[in-house]
């Protein structure tokens, strides 16, 4: 009934909407990176090196912030339980090296081997997460916690053997950071790489992570993928339009937390290392305030948020101890990464969440 | 006749409400035959960490009070408390005058911390937790930024000792050793080999009086009744927003003194990462003494300092015993506080979904006899 | 009525700041720490040489702080502005030890190490003269620290 009382708005409110909705500190992000590639030939750094660098960053991570959109679809808000999917991938990974792939085979069977730990750790945590909608942040938070510490155990007892991951001296438990050289140390990286001058670009990162992006763009608009979406803008409505909200949401997590595990996999390629132990702690927290400095807010996201907060993100985070070292001989790169980082999550969790939830 | 399933439900009502402790208890039970401690060893730990510790968690009680959750904030006031210790220990004021000027020094710092806590929790109600997760992130950031570019060159620090050698900024470590245990050693008495720290102990207990009267004071009622239903304390006259800053500034300040205690007994700052698990350990400690995110009372935090204890203390060596790596036992119990915390968050989302869906199905029965009686109202 | 509450509200806070900065005062004085050094090391004053005694004993709160024979320094960490000691001077070697009861020295606020040089102090010299400022000799480079923010770091070994 109250419908018709919408009115059209004058351009103004519109402009003032427009600026509300972009998000003050996404403008100051977004200025203060603009700022730092104008100073960046002025304090001596190479142009071109500097671009690469982002470029570069931008592809090891750009996945690992893409795993976010599902989960935000389907309203279980910011996958704080990224490490999840990321012990997925470790597992994938060293499982591959340790029946003796090498090479580009070594990354293919890391994915292959961290898919179905990928569904069944995700079908798991779906689980949880839809027995306790409405809390799902802090308990996917915590999820990933106790599941990093968990494997940190499974790490020293679990039987590995493979001579490259082991500690030399012990025989067994695996060592805190394993060189990928041999296996699939740059291997997306180096398909059809472009190097001119002090500019490389790794293409086959880049292509890999547009197929999965541009997948990721075809589900969101197939008949599952729009009722996903329906289930985190409106349950109630979706529930009577007959789409099984829970289903949807398990769906969407075992989406995000597959998402991850390639991500950590594409990341290790590229950085060239597989970290372990304690180092997938606080990964989530780079890759949901990438995509919130993208644009996307608790309950929305697209596959341009991604991009654009990716680039922003990385951009901000290669960019700042060259110049900042530069310019006032201080490295303040870490303390401006962690307040700008942190203080995205914080104004996206302090705006009011429109639409279905609560 | 009833009588007999009744004792059987309330014994497993029992169960599952302890879930948690009885957990740990059993832990404990194997752990501790384990790890080869003698008991004399066991209890002085547990008495000096029982000191050093309890008057932080006491202070997540009063956000859990006023229907905040777990006050992962209390951060904010650690880095408050470590903030003054740096400044007075770059003054040289020693021993307890120094403690008790820190801890002056430490309130308009939690105060302001507290506020800015509080005003952002109540632009994210409903998901307090996370943010004051986050919060505590985002405020260590700008810690850093104090202690590491302006302490120095802004705010005067003289002394070498606590001084980085480039000339600005903080240590990694700060040393107490003026401030070591004098208010643990102060009037401390030893009983059959036990060192107990009877002034600490005087502090947590005063402190224990004050949340037990404060629940009684008109605020500390405001607080329950916020705590319940913040549109009913509304319709009640009472001014939420500012109930709940005022609770979490408490919890903050509070925080900053705890922190005080528990470095005094450390005997130095670690000054960038002291405060970072603190909020965590804490509240691993209050849930394991059985408190949830809606109830906690000071018999948890008693009994969860104890147990939380006895299993950190018996965890590392009992893992190298069993498994032949001492870093088991380190990551086990690591393991353990984050399970906790998981298991505890979720037995508390369970418990609160199904309470709304069984007051849902009460609404909509309420609704159908209420639109009966009308529909019967209207024919006659 | 309402009025009258809260400006005794005021007055109440009021008076709990000023009695907090009170006590915070209270704390400067009393608290400040110093570093105490006693000397038993010969001095040269106005062409005078002050010998070093044969042997000096300190005592603190009733304490033997430190047994010095000549050209020793003895150390001792002292809160508040008052500093006392009861000494046991032996001046030559065989002579008989002559006891000095609770000798009291103010300490200068500013001053982190205070060093108090006795046979100076006893031979009635100006008090510059016996009391000096400590200074450390850091002879070494100072070492750059690394600073280390990760939160990580601490995380598996720390305690709590």
């Amino acid at each position: 009934m109250n419908d018709n009382t919408l009115q059209p708005k004058s351009f103004g409110e519109r402009l003032r909407e427009g600026i509300a909705s972009f998000g003050l500190p996404r403008l100051i992000i977004a200025a203060f990176l603009l700022l730092l590639f104008i100073a960046a030939p002025f304090v001596g750094a190479n142009f071109l090196t500097q671009i690469s660098n982002v470029v570069n960053r931008f592809s090891w991570n750009a996945i690992l912030v893409l795993a976010m959109v599902p989960m935000i679809h389907s309203g279980c808000g910011l996958n704080f339980g990224l490490p999840l999917g990321i012990i997925s991938g470790l597992l994938g990974g060293t499982i591959s090296i340790e029946l003796g792939f090498t090479g580009a085979m070594s990354f293919v069977m890391a994915v292959v081997i961290a898919t179905p730990f990928a569904i069944v750790l995700g079908a798991g945590y779906g689980w949880l997460l839809n027995k306790i909608k409405g809390g799902e942040m802090m308990i996917a938070t915590y999820v990933g916690f106790s599941s990093v510490s968990f494997m940190c155990m499974m790490w020293l007892l679990l039987p590995y053997h493979s001579p490259t991951m082991v500690w030399g001296f012990a025989g067994k438990g695996l060592r805190t950071t394993i060189s990928l050289e041999g296996f699939y140390d740059k291997v997306l990286a180096n398909f059809l790489p472009i190097n001119i001058g002090n500019l490389s670009i790794p293409t086959g990162t880049l292509l890999f992570f547009a197929v999965l992006a541009f997948a990721m763009w075809a589900f969101l608009h197939t008949k599952t993928g729009t009722a996903m979406t329906a289930v985190g803008s409106n349950p109630t409505f979706a529930k009577a339009a007959g789409v099984n909200v829970d289903k949807m949401r398990l769906l969407s997590v075992v989406l995000s937390t597959w998402l991850a595990a390639v991500g950590i996999l594409v990341y290790e390629q590229g950085f060239g290392f597989i970290q372990l132990y304690m180092a997938p702690f606080y990964m989530a927290l780079p890759a949901v305030s990438a995509i919130l400095i993208g644009g996307a807010s608790v309950n929305k996201a697209s596959i341009a948020n991604v991009i654009i907060g990716t680039f922003l993100f990385q951009g901000i985070v290669t960019m700042t101890p060259t110049v900042m070292n530069s310019m006032i001989h201080m490295d303040m790169s870490e303390v401006i990464r962690v307040i700008a980082s942190q203080g995205m999550i914080l104004y996206a969790l302090t705006r009011k969440t429109e639409g279905g939830k609560k | 006749m009833n009588n007999k399933p009744s004792v059987g439900k309330r014994a497993l009502s029992f169960l599952g409400d302890n879930l948690v402790p009885i957990m740990f208890i059993i832990i404990c039970a194997v752990c501790i035959p384990v790890s080869g401690f003698s008991a004399s060893y066991l209890i002085n730990e547990i008495v000096t960490r029982m000191g050093r510790n309890i008057f932080l968690i006491l202070c997540l009680l009063i956000p859990i009070m006023s229907g905040m959750g777990l006050n992962f904030g209390m951060t904010l006031g650690a880095m408050a408390g470590e903030i003054a210790l740096i400044l007075v220990s770059d003054w040289q004021i020693w021993g307890i005058p120094g403690v008790v000027l820190a801890m002056i020094v430490s309130i308009p710092i939690a105060l302001l911390l507290g506020f800015f806590c509080g005003k952002l929790l109540n632009m994210s109600k409903g998901r307090e937790m996370i943010t004051s997760y986050i919060i505590s992130f985002f405020f260590n950031g700008l810690y850093q930024l104090l202690v590491l570019y302006m302490m120095g060159p802004i705010i005067p620090i003289k002394h070498s000792s606590i001084k980085l050698p480039r000339g600005y900024g903080i240590r990694n470590t700060v040393s107490l050793l003026n401030m070591r245990h004098c208010l643990d050693d102060a009037l401390a008495i030893t009983v059959g080999g036990v060192k107990i720290p009877v002034l600490t102990f005087v502090l947590i207990g005063l402190l224990c009086l004050f949340t037990v009267w404060f629940r009684k004071t008109k605020l500390g009622q405001d607080m329950r009744a916020v705590g319940q239903d913040m549109d009913v304390a509304r319709d009640a006259g009472i001014n939420v927003e500012k109930t709940r800053i005022i609770s979490i500034v408490m919890s903050t300040v509070l925080a900053g003194f705890g922190m005080i205690i528990y470095l005094q007994n450390m005997g130095n700052i670690a000054t960038y990462s002291s405060h970072s698990q603190i909020g965590m350990f804490c509240i691993a400690a209050l849930l394991v003494g059985g408190a949830s995110v809606d109830k906690a009372s000071i018999g948890n935090v008693f009994l969860g300092v104890i147990l939380f204890h006895t299993m950190f203390i018996v965890a590392p060596s009992a893992g190298a015993k069993i498994t032949g790596d001492s870093m088991i036992g380190e990551y086990f119990r690591v393991f353990v506080s984050y399970a906790i915390i998981t298991i505890a968050l979720v037995m508390y989302e369970t418990k609160k979904r199904k309470m709304k869906s069984r007051l849902g199905l009460q609404l909509q029965a309420d609704q159908a006899a209420e639109e009966a009686a009308g529909k019967a109202g209207a024919q006659g | 009525m309402k009025k009258k509450t809260s400006s005794r509200g005021i007055l109440f806070k009021v008076a709990a700041i000023l009695l907090l900065l009170i006590i915070a005062a209270v704390m400067f004085v009393i608290g400040r720490g110093h570093t105490v050094y006693i000397d038993n090391k010969s001095i040269d004053y106005n062409g005078e040489t002050y010998k070093a005694y044969n042997r000096v004993n300190v005592y603190v709160n009733g304490e033997r702080l430190a047994k010095l024979g000549a050209r020793e320094r003895g150390k001792s960490v002292n809160i508040g502005q008052e500093f006392k000691m009861t000494i046991e001077v032996t001046r030559e070697k065989g002579d008989e030890a002559e006891t000095l009861e609770d000798l009291t020295f103010k300490l200068p606020y500013s001053w982190d190490g205070i060093v108090i040089n006795v046979p100076a102090y006893l031979s009635n010299l100006p008090q510059e003269v016996w009391m000096t400022e400590f200074v450390a000799q850091t002879t070494e480079a100072p070492a750059e620290e690394e600073v280390n923010t990760d939160e990580l770091d601490e995380f598996t070994l720390g305690d709590f």
